[in-house]
């Protein structure tokens, strides 16, 4: 009459104490797979400049940096602001015309870097849709306070996208956030003084 | 022989579910446009709106005139201009989406940077019972032109919408060097 008894119990403390270490195995196995990803992030591999980055979506290589100047297009600068800007040259490398690129470059040592603009050189107009397979050379233009003091280097992180054919809510195709795949330090060289409209006519 | 029965059961099940989860639709195919194909020189009719292509251009430079002054595009690749005559059934609607799907299968959306040029179609709407006429402008590298498909829809991304997908000939575009945009159209 014991002895079941005794087994039953036995059998009762063996399944808890299984779930037990499954439990304490599965967090074990999610905190080590955290820490794991969250050393790969932050190796992030430094490129020279004029170099291609290939960030999913987006092919960019970063040439030069300016400070001062005016917009590419001619328009104002707001009062009590100066314009910080990147050279670039940008491909779409995915399928479909996309203007999503505001993102894809962060400044790290300029604090609460607003987003930038984009410019088109070819137009010296403001940058819409990037078609496909066509490189075009682009500016990045922020206007950051004119009191703010600029460090001699712009150090710049290029956010990568991957693509995902379905995504996890809607099974639909889309471009998700895949962290920074890139870090360049571009000097930043004031902008060459315009030439007089005179003197550019002989 | 109980254990035997309940492995199969499990296994059989997770065939099935698996075979159930392949095989589903996804959303964005399930709310996508509703298509209909038709080739260049005839009117394709969807349900909302019909659309007839009457000529397709090349040019390497587009010029128009903007409020008195020149403008020039110019192009890495070449620009691709269609024009159409477009009909509304129901009610006033504009047909903003303009995509051509290019050799490769990528998508090229209108370009932005002609957006100003007269009589472009995306800038107008159509009444019902007055066709209306004008042009759509694209910039796409050479190679991508050897074999396209255009797309017309209300807007960019219709759900449960018209989505006319119209062939575009080949025979007879010609790449021109330079293409003026009057307000007549091409």
């Amino acid at each position: 009459m014991l002895k079941p008894i005794s087994r039953k119990t036995n059998k009762a403390m063996l399944t808890k104490l299984l779930a037990g270490i499954g439990g304490l195995l599965a967090a074990a196995i999610s905190l080590g797979y955290s820490l794991y990803e969250k050393r790969q992030a932050e190796i992030i591999p430094q490129v020279a400049i004029a170099t291609p980055v290939d960030a999913g979506r987006w092919k960019v290589s970063l040439s030069a940096g300016v400070i001062g100047g005016e917009m590419p297009n001619g328009s104002h600068i707001a009062p009590g602001k100066q314009v910080v800007a990147i050279d670039m040259v940008l491909e779409n490398l995915s399928a479909e015309s996309s203007n999503i690129y505001r993102d894809l470059i962060r400044l790290q040592n300029i604090p609460n870097a607003p987003k930038p603009q984009f410019y088109l050189m070819r137009d010296k107009d403001i940058l819409w849709d990037m078609q496909p397979m066509m490189p075009e050379a682009v500016k990045a233009v922020w206007q950051v306070p004119a009191d703010l003091t600029l460090p001699k280097e712009l150090k710049v992180k290029v956010e990568g996208e991957k693509f995902k054919p379905r995504d996890n809510l809607y099974a639909a195709p889309g471009w998700f956030s895949a962290g920074s795949v890139a870090q360049v330090t571009l000097p930043l060289a004031p902008a060459p003084a315009p030439i007089p409209a005179a003197e550019a006519k002989p | 022989m109980r254990l035997v029965f309940l492995i199969v059961v499990i296994a059989v099940s997770m065939t099935v579910l698996a075979a159930l989860q392949a095989t589903t639709p996804p959303y964005a195919m399930l709310t996508g446009p509703i298509r209909t194909e038709g080739r260049q020189g005839e009117t394709v009719s969807g349900t909302v709106f019909s659309a007839q292509i009457r000529q397709v251009q090349k040019a390497k430079t587009l010029a128009w005139d903007q409020f008195g002054r020149a403008v020039e595009r110019q192009s890495s690749g070449t620009w691709v201009i269609v024009s159409a005559e477009l009909q509304a059934m129901r009610e006033t609607m504009p047909v903003r989406g303009a995509t051509i799907i290019g050799t490769s299968g990528r998508l090229y959306h209108q370009s932005q940077r002609a957006q100003a040029a007269p009589n472009v179609l995306s800038a107008k709407t159509v009444q019902p019972g007055l066709p209306t006429t004008g042009i759509y402008i694209f910039e796409m590298p050479k190679e991508e032109t050897r074999d396209m498909t255009l797309l017309l829809s209300r807007q960019y991304g219709p759900q449960l919408e018209d989505e006319l997908a119209i062939t575009l000939e080949q025979n007879g575009i010609v790449l021109r060097e330079k293409m003026e945009l009057g307000k007549n159209g091409i």
